[in-house]
Order: structure tokens, then C-alpha cells, then sequence
């Protein structure tokens, strides 16, 4: 059974039910205080999770401080890691620190165009033939909630469509939501086993946490296709 | 700077003062105590032959003001109804305590707790309780809206965490009082004062960034505008929390350390409790800054998280927060019953060269104070390393019923717990007489009734709080079943909001309500109304209407004012009366005095405004029931009649004469009935949606449920079950409290007949809103063109 290291900030309060949706598409998941993490920690897992959350406040640039402490605790351990078969994920929050550890294509989450802080269902697209475990198990259109004040991607002039072309921006909003360039989603390495997003897929665990009470796309919420996705990849 | 190392502190001589000289006292150090309170303060002294200490009258002062200690809803009232006298001994023991302990004897597995702890406990399931805390943060958000507001929401939120020996927060609700957003300039009578605008994106905010740092979804709340709130804005924030039955009770014993936890203590929040305790003027805005609180979201999400990972490990025997007050009250709170020593110096401190009363009453943010035993210290230093909060050693419990703080050595507080809770009761006059029918302020001629319900659907009592719903995190936890907006575009209005807890069968629904506008004319009225519009909300959602409970907050203007007092008697009355009926209890509630405002042209009050919050059970997430329209040709039914009077309601803002002089009735053992029938039908799975009947009337509801964008409604307004004699704006725009309109498919028709619904109409392919009445058609508009009209309301001012 694959094993999901979900490290916690000061601030970070999307832990538990990242950790539920984990442990629903089959993972074991342990949520580990930063105050306890170090290089040792990465020896026993699969996957390591960045959740969403406010980690330090985020009072400056989103998810910074979370990021230099990171590469303070851990140097270049999460690279090895990855390099070494481990998957990476983070989720707002977590895709906004994971952005600035040199893990994933270059790009920027910044304020959204509205400049406010949102919190709404959005329709998503799968964009690419690249292989990414997240998505494998989910259809080409789907929804997830988002609930974000910086979410918009941006990059240096022509990358975000690069990213497109390549297959590295494998998930695109279905429509403008933020701003982002390109309507960029998520990103992910060349490998697909670093991904980050804005949206939320462990809040669509359950059929009935859609907003409309009549849905009936699948047996399970969207998010938790998401997990299941990279369960059978990393178990296959 | 004073010396960092040693007590700074000084005694005041009282016990040669008159009366008159007591009073300035009391004044000249901002306490908020009356001649009467400052006499009984001499008295004390007297007896124990010294002089106070400037610390132990700050600590009487916050133990006594009308923050901590009610003295209000405590006091013995005169008061004069019409003409008729009677005594109320007690507003809090006649008309919400005695309800509630009636009520528990009916219900004494499903309410664990009221009135005694910092949240009222009801039983969710076999090994669980839910809990719901409301407070306000009135004077705070007026002078400094995103700080007030933000600690507004902290300070709940800490309730909770105060809750027995600690419950989880699950969800929180949000209600403000503003003026009206488009209020001109130079209509504000005073200088300073924050235009509603201000305040509106100010305490919006504040709640934002507090809310959704914590990680606790914002899923329920309302929002008033009204010209009597400019001056006075009211901001409530609460919040609910689950926790195992087993963590309810908790106990102060002599030997027990306690440990604060969180954020330092500083100069900020000083005397938030009197301040609250007295009226605001235009100096406020100068002089009390330091009585607002700064908050630190992030300083709190990391005490919750050791408060709940130290409960787990059953290391806390008690807890609370420091609210108003801050140590003062905290350890006073817990040492109540012992008594015990305090060391000030222990405390950690945001900058040095705080005097010793500071550090003891100050309301610096994002602390707790846990009662724990010696043996538990190692491991709770553990946890707090793990969490990266901060501990200290403040206080022991010893069992000599003395209240005694030292600081570096100095003794600068000596009290007997006993006395210093023995606060004089206050006697007082309060009297009622229904002022005659007020000519309406804008007066409308519809040129059609379909005019006049695009003019209601505009009105901002109204419109779509999106704008500000989309602002919180209402879906953090993953665990939000019913939104705030749903239906097929996930942008439709909801009654309430329903929450998984997760690892119970069970759900909690959170609904409230408040009328204002009819509280104007008949306070009494609105009492009856509000506790029904939010049992109500909790019932259409899906809530066992056996299994509810609800909580009072009350905001008034000026308690010296006979009138005021006597609207606030007369709306207690009104709300106890239908919360007896329904079998609601009251678990717990607050108040808050003193919300009016002195401008140039004289004092401006709010309206005597009661919020009605409440939680209930959802046995099954199957029973969730929105407010949106799923489907084309099902049955639209009324359940509940529509009565004469249309006093209180939004029509009568624009209308004059006939219907004004009354609002309609309402019989709440009928209402008992059908809720539970309706419920009934819930758990056959018969119900498709439902939405309540509230402000706007059956127009705005229908149109509502329309909302959805799945369905229009042709509907005929003769069927429905109303009272002989009402109008046609009475049967579109009336507000009869306990009434819901319902959606229920063709094949369930035959039960929902029996339990009494009245089909009306159906839902249509076509998204046309099409009523008749008296053969003629009243409305006649597209659902997109309404919905347009309603959605757009709030976005030119937020």
C-alpha cells in the first residue's frame, strides 16, 4: 500500500481531508508537523503532499515561506526523491510552495485578475497526451471546486504555451476563472509524477458534495478519481 | 519606559469618596461602573480596611460590565405594557433559561449542555455533540471594521476551542447590520464616522481572512441594511464545533497548573469588555483604538491544533479562551470556584513595559488557558513544539478561594472569588406602546405587480450576497453538503447549510434568522417570527424538528431609554413563547447594549434586532433538501396559510395604508405539526426542494426556487390556503411566518396531499415565472431577466 507523507505549515488546513481522500482511493496518509520533518521522513513514503491552506499567514508572496523552510529542512532530499521514482503533489496552497521549488515547469501563481479571493465550482479540461497518473483515471471534462486569491499562472512571455503544447500544463480551466495565462490549471514535470493545481479535488470526495443535488457524472466525486488515478499508477 | 523586571502598579484611595467623586472615578479610568457599582466597590473595601489596587478595579470593572456579567438581562425590570405594569424578574431566568430547562426535561439525552459553558451542547450522535457559539463584535467593527471584524470571528472561534475540553471547529456563520451601501456622504451626521461601504468591505474582509486562514468553512449568515445601522453597525460572528460527549465535562481542581497557550500579551485589545459596555461618539474614533484587537489567524490555527491534539490525548481537564477580560477573566473563570495564585511575569509579552494591569486584562488575541495536571506538562511541551505555539505557567489552582496575582514578587491583587462575582443587580424601567403606522419612506405606484416584484427582488434586503459568499471559504473540510449557493449553476439562494461531520451517520444543518424591520413596530412579533424563520430554515434543509437548537443575541441601543428596554422585553417575550411551542431550546446566546450613537443632531439607536441561530440534527444525507428547483413538471405546493398584514414585510417599505397596521399571524403548535409532517415526507424521499417563505414573500420564494435555472413555474395564487380578505400583495408579498413552498414529483403527490400540502402550480420547461390570481395575471417575467435583476443587486458596492 502506497504511503502519503502530507507535511503541515503553520497555517496548512487542508491536512485532514486531503489525508480522507488519500486513504479513500487506497493510500496510507500521515500528516507530519514541519516542526518534526527532516531528510529521514522522505525514506518511508510514496508520495509527498503539499495541502491547501494559508501556510505562515501567506502574508507575503503565497506559499514562500513554507518553501524556504522546505528546502532548509530537506536541501536537495526532495529532488533526489523525485528523481528516484517518489511522487510530488501539491494542492493550492501546496501547488503555490510546490511552484517555487524548481520541481515544476517555470510559473508564478499570482493575484487573480479579479483581485479577490474566490471560492466557486469550476468546469476543468484535460489538455496533452502526456502521461499524468493524476488525471488517468478521470474524463477529458470534469469539475472541482477552487478557493483561492492567487491562482492565476503566469510566466515568462511564450512558456505558458509552450507548457500547453508540450503536455506540461496538463489541466486547463474550461473557462476564464482567474486570469490565468493560457487558462493554465495545473502543471506538471516531465515525468508526471510532480503535479500541482488550484483546485480542490479532495472537496469532491463524495457524489453528494456536488452543488447540484441531481448530478450524476460518476459513482464517486471527481476528486477522488484524482487520488484513485495516481494510486494505480504508483501501484501498477 | 517602566522597568521591565518589577510590578508596575499603584493604589487608588476610595473609601473616603462620595457618591459623586466615586462616579468620576469611574469615568476618569474608563471602567464603565455606575455610582451604584462604585459604592458597592467601597463597601468591599471598606470592610477589608485598604485601598484597591489600580489592578483590582480593572478586574472588577471587566468581571462586572455588561460584557461579561449580563446585568441587564439579569436586572429586575419595571415595566409598563399599554399602560398595564408588571415586574420581570430577570429577562435571561423568565424567557430563556426557563424555556430551556422545560424543554430539557423533554429532551434530556439530546441537550448536553446550555448556558454554563462558552457553547451549548445537543447530541448529534451515540459518542458525539454539536455546539454553536455566537457572538458580536459591534463597537470594535464600527471604529476599525476589518480588525473588529477579524477578531470578531478569532474570539468565536476560540469559544469553541473553549468548548468542554476542547471542540474541533466545523463551520461558521456570519450576520451584519449596515447601512445602506448607497447612503449619500453628506447624509452622515458626524465626523469620523466609517461610510457603510467602508465598514461593509472592512468587516467582509476581517471575516475573510480570519475565516478562511483558519480553515473553517464560512457556510451561513444574513445581512441587514437599514438607516439605523450607519452609525451602529452590527456584526455577529459564529461558530459550531463537535466534540465527544466524553469531553464535555471539565473541572478546576486545587492543584491544577494552569497553562496558557497561543499568541503573546501586548497593549492592544485594552478594556474591550467596558468599552463595549458604553456608547460610541465621535471621540471613540480617536480615543479607544487600543481597545480593538489585532488578530493573527495563523497564531490561533496553531493553538487549535495543539488544543485539539492535546484533548486527544486527554491531557486538558479544562479549558477556555481569553476573551473579554483576557487573564482576568480566563483565570478568574476557572479559579471561581478555588481560587488560586496568578504570575504575571510568567506571561509572555508582545513588548516589555506593560503595567501589571495590562498584562492581566488585556485581550491580546489567540490565547487559551488550560487547566492541566503537573504529570501532563512534559507531554503537552511536546505538543506545543510540534505545533509551534507557545506555553506558560500562568496560574495553580490551591482551594483558598482568594483571587491572588503576583507580579515579580508584588502582590497586586487580593480578591475573594465570591465577591468579586457578587455584582449589584440593577433595577430598571422599561415600558411599550405600539407607535402608530409610519408613512412609507419611498412611496411606490407599480405600473404591475410584476414591476413591483423586480423592485423587490432589487431591494438590498434581498438581492444575492454572492459577491461577499464568494469571498469565503465555504467549502474548506470538505465535509459542506449544502452550500450557501447551489442549484444547476451553483449561484441559487439556499435556507441553510448542511455539514457532514466526519466518522458520524449523522449531519448538522445551521440556519438563522433576524427581522429588524418588523422590530421597529412590534417587537414582540418579531421575536415569535425570528425563532420561527430559523427553526424553520433547519426543518426545510432536512433537520429532525424534534432535534433543534437555537441561540439569542440580541443587539440594542440605549437600555436607559424606557422604550428601548421595553422593546427589548417585549421581543424576549415574543421569542419565548415560540421557542417553548417548538420544542426549541436555547443552549445558548448573548447581548449586546449601548448601539446607539450620538451624532450632531442627536442620538441615533438601532432597533431592538434578535438573531436567531440554531443548529439541528440531518439524520441521513439523503434527508438534505435545497432551495432550488430540480425538476420540470413536478408539483409546486404551499404548506402553511397565508394570514392578513403586511407590517414588517419589504412590500411595506414601498406601500401605504391597508395591511400596515398589523403583521400576520401565526400559530406555532400548527407550524410543530406540519414541520413534522413535512419532515416525514423528507424521509420518504418525497421532497424534491423547498424553500421558506420569508422576506418578499411567495413572490421572491418562487422566483427563488427558480433561480435554480432548471425550470420555470406557472402557478394560480387563488390556491393558496390564505386567510378570507387578503390582497393580492398579501398573498404575493405577505410575510406569514411558517409557511414553506415545496417541490415535490407527481408520484409522491398522494402523501404530500395527505400531510396537508396545497398544490398551487407546477414547474415548467419553459424558465418563465407565470402567477394568476383572481383571473388576472399578476406575473408575468422570464426567470433570467428576475434572476439578472437579483444577482447584480450587491456587485456595484462590493
Amino acid at each position: 500500500m502506497p504511503h502519503a507523507l502530507l507535511i503541515k505549515f503553520p497555517g496548512t488546513n487542508c491536512d485532514a481531508e486531503t489525508a480522507r481522500a488519500l486513504e479513500a482511493a487506497g493510500f496510507t496518509a500521515e500528516v507530519l508537523p514541519v516542526a518534526l520533518l527532516d531528510e529521514s521522513a522522505l525514506d518511508r513514503t510514496q508520495l509527498v503532499v503539499f495541502s491547501g491552506g494559508f501556510s505562515y499567514g501567506d502574508y507575503v508572496m503565497s506559499g514562500r515561506i513554507a518553501q524556504l523552510i522546505t528546502k532548509n529542512k530537506l536541501g536537495d532530499r526532495l529532488r533526489k526523491f523525485v528523481d528516484g521514482g517518489g511522487y510530488a503533489l501539491g494542492i493550492c496552497n501546496g501547488f503555490q510552495i510546490l511552484a517555487q521549488m524548481d520541481l515544476l515547469p517555470k510559473a508564478s501563481l499570482i493575484h487573480n485578475a479579479s483581485g479577490r479571493f474566490m471560492c466557486r465550482w469550476v468546469p476543468l479540461k484535460k489538455n496533452g497526451s502526456k502521461v499524468s497518473p493524476f488525471l488517468s483515471a478521470l474524463p477529458e471534462q470534469f469539475e472541482l471546486p477552487v478557493a483561492h486569491a492567487e491562482g492565476r499562472v503566469v510566466t515568462m512571455a511564450g512558456d505558458a504555451a509552450g507548457y500547453v503544447k508540450s503536455g506540461l500544463a496538463p489541466l486547463l480551466y474550461g473557462a476564464d476563472v482567474n486570469g490565468s495565462t493560457e487558462g493554465i490549471a495545473g502543471l506538471q514535470d516531465e515525468t508526471g509524477r510532480v503535479f500541482g493545481l488550484m483546485p480542490h479535488p479532495e472537496r469532491f470526495l463524495f457524489k453528494a458534495d456536488h452543488y447540484d443535488p441531481d448530478w450524476s457524472g460518476a459513482e464517486q466525486g471527481w476528486g477522488y478519481y484524482f487520488f484513485k488515478g495516481a494510486f494505480e499508477a504508483m501501484t501498477a | 519606559m517602566s522597568d521591565t523586571s518589577q510590578a508596575v502598579f499603584r493604589h487608588i484611595p476610595i473609601r473616603d469618596l462620595s457618591a459623586d467623586q466615586l462616579l468620576a472615578l469611574s469615568q476618569q479610568m474608563k471602567l464603565s461602573l455606575s455610582k451604584v457599582d462604585m459604592l458597592a466597590v467601597q463597601a468591599m473595601y471598606q470592610e477589608e480596611n485598604r485601598e484597591p489596587t489600580d489592578v483590582e478595579l480593572e478586574v472588577i470593572a471587566q468581571t462586572w460590565s455588561e460584557h461579561c456579567k449580563h446585568r441587564i438581562f439579569n436586572a429586575k425590570i419595571k415595566h409598563t405594557l399599554n399602560g398595564e405594569e408588571e415586574v420581570v424578574d430577570s429577562l435571561f431566568k423568565t424567557y430563556v433559561k426557563a424555556v430551556t430547562e422545560k424543554i430539557w426535561k423533554d429532551k434530556p439525552d439530546f441537550i448536553l449542555g446550555a448556558f454554563v459553558d462558552n457553547a451549548g451542547f445537543v447530541r448529534l450522535d451515540e459518542t458525539r455533540a454539536v455546539c454553536l457559539k455566537v457572538e458580536t463584535h459591534n463597537h470594535p467593527s464600527a471604529i476599525e471594521p476589518y480588525a473588529g471584524a477579524n477578531t470578531g470571528l478569532g474570539g468565536v472561534i476560540r469559544d469553541i476551542l473553549g468548548a468542554g475540553k476542547g471542540a474541533k471547529p466545523i463551520g461558521s456563520l456570519d450576520v451584519f447590520c449596515f447601512g445602506p451601501p448607497d447612503v449619500k456622504e453628506s447624509d452622515l451626521k458626524a465626523k469620523d464616522v466609517i461610510h457603510p461601504l467602508g465598514i461593509m468591505r472592512g468587516v467582509v474582509r476581517g471575516v475573510r481572512d480570519y475565516g478562511n486562514r483558519m480553515g473553517i468553512p464560512t457556510v451561513n449568515g444574513a445581512i441587514q441594511f437599514d438607516d439605523t445601522y450607519i452609525y451602529n453597525p452590527l456584526v455577529f460572528c459564529g461558530t459550531a464545533g463537535v466534540i465527544p460527549i466524553s469531553d464535555i465535562a471539565k473541572e478546576v481542581k486545587p492543584g491544577h497548573w494552569l497553562i496558557a497557550a497561543g499568541g503573546r500579551t501586548g497593549r492592544d485589545g485594552l478594556k474591550g469588555a467596558t468599552f463595549s459596555s458604553a456608547s460610541l461618539t465621535t471621540d471613540s474614533h480617536e480615543e479607544d483604538q487600543t481597545a480593538v484587537q489585532i488578530g493573527n489567524p495563523i497564531e490561533e490555527k496553531k493553538v487549535a491544533d495543539f488544543i485539539l491534539a492535546a484533548r486527544d490525548k486527554g491531557l486538558i481537564q479544562f479549558v477556555t479562551d481569553c476573551g473579554a477580560g483576557g487573564f482576568s477573566s480566563a483565570a478568574g473563570e476557572m479559579l471561581s470556584e478555588v481560587g488560586g495564585e496568578v504570575w504575571l511575569e510568567n506571561a509572555p509579552l508582545k513588548e516589555p513595559g506593560l503595567e501589571s494591569w495590562q498584562v492581566f486584562i488585556s485581550e491580546s488575541q489567540e490565547r487559551m488557558v488550560m487547566a492541566v495536571e503537573e504529570e501532563a506538562i512534559p507531554e503537552l511541551e511536546r505538543l506545543a513544539a510540534m505545533f509551534e505555539t507557545e506555553l506558560c505557567r500562568l496560574a495553580r489552582a490551591d482551594g483558598s478561594k482568594r483571587l491572588k496575582v503576583w507580579h515579580y514578587g508584588s502582590l497586586v491583587c487580593d480578591l475573594h472569588v465570591e465577591k468579586l462575582h457578587e455584582a449589584p443587580r440593577r433595577e430598571m424601567l422599561a415600558r411599550w406602546r405600539s407607535p402608530a403606522v409610519k408613512e412609507p419612506k419611498v412611496a411606490l405606484k407599480p405600473s404591475s405587480w410584476t414591476e413591483t416584484l423586480k423592485t423587490i427582488l432589487g431591494d438590498f434586503a434581498i438581492v444575492s450576497r454572492e459577491p461577499i459568499i464568494r469571498e469565503y471559504d465555504h467549502e474548506v473540510q470538505g465535509n459542506t453538503v449544502l452550500k450557501p449557493l447551489a442549484g444547476a449553476s451553483g449561484d441559487a439562494p439556499q435556507d441553510g447549510a448542511v455539514i457532514r461531520v466526519a466518522g458520524s451517520p449523522h449531519l448538522m444543518a445551521m440556519g438563522c434568522a433576524l427581522l429588524p424591520e418588523l422590530g421597529k413596530t412590534d417587537p414582540h412579533a418579531m421575536g415569535r417570527a425570528v425563532v420561527d424563520e430559523c427553526v424553520r430554515q433547519l426543518v426545510a434543509v432536512g433537520a429532525d424538528p424534534d432535534r433543534l437548537a437555537i441561540l439569542d443575541n440580541f443587539c440594542v441601543g440605549n437600555p436607559d431609554n424606557e422604550q428601548e428596554l421595553g422593546a427589548l422585553v417585549e421581543c424576549t417575550k415574543g421569542m419565548a413563547i415560540s421557542a417553548l411551542a417548538y420544542g426549541a431550546p436555547f443552549v445558548s446566546g448573548k447581548d449586546s447594549f449601548y448601539n446607539y450613537f450620538v451624532t450632531d443632531e442627536g442620538p441615533v439607536s438601532i432597533p431592538v434586532t434578535l438573531l436567531v441561530s440554531g443548529i439541528g440534527i440531518v439524520e441521513d444525507a439523503a434527508h438534505v433538501v435545497g432551495a432550488s428547483l430540480r425538476h420540470v413538471g413536478s408539483k409546486i405546493c404551499v404548506f402553511g396559510p397565508t394570514k392578513r398584514g403586511l407590517r414588517g414585510s419589504v412590500l411595506g417599505k414601498y406601500v401605504s395604508g391597508c395591511g400596515l397596521e398589523a403583521p400576520p399571524e401565526f400559530d406555532e403548535a400548527e407550524a410543530l405539526e406540519r414541520y413534522r409532517k413535512y419532515h416525514g415526507l423528507v424521509k420518504q424521499g418525497a421532497i424534491l426542494s423547498t424553500h421558506d417563505v420569508s422576506e418578499g414573500g411567495l413572490g421572491v420564494a418562487l422566483a427563488e426556487m427558480a433561480f435554480s435555472g432548471k425550470a420555470g413555474i406557472r402557478a394560480d395564487l387563488d390556491r393558496v390556503p390564505a386567510e378570507a380578505g387578503c390582497t393580492a400583495a398579501e398573498v404575493l408579498f405577505g410575510e406569514t411566518p411558517a409557511r414553506l413552498v415545496i417541490e415535490v414529483a407527481s408520484e409522491h403527490m398522494e402523501a404530500a396531499r395527505q400531510a396537508g400540502l396545497v398544490v398551487i402550480g407546477e414547474s415548467t420547461r419553459e424558465k418563465w415565472l407565470h402567477l394568476t390570481y383572481a383571473g388576472n395575471t399578476l406575473i408575468d417575467a422570464s426567470v433570467a431577466e428576475l434572476k439578472a435583476i437579483w444577482k447584480s443587486g450587491l456587485t456595484p458596492y462590493y
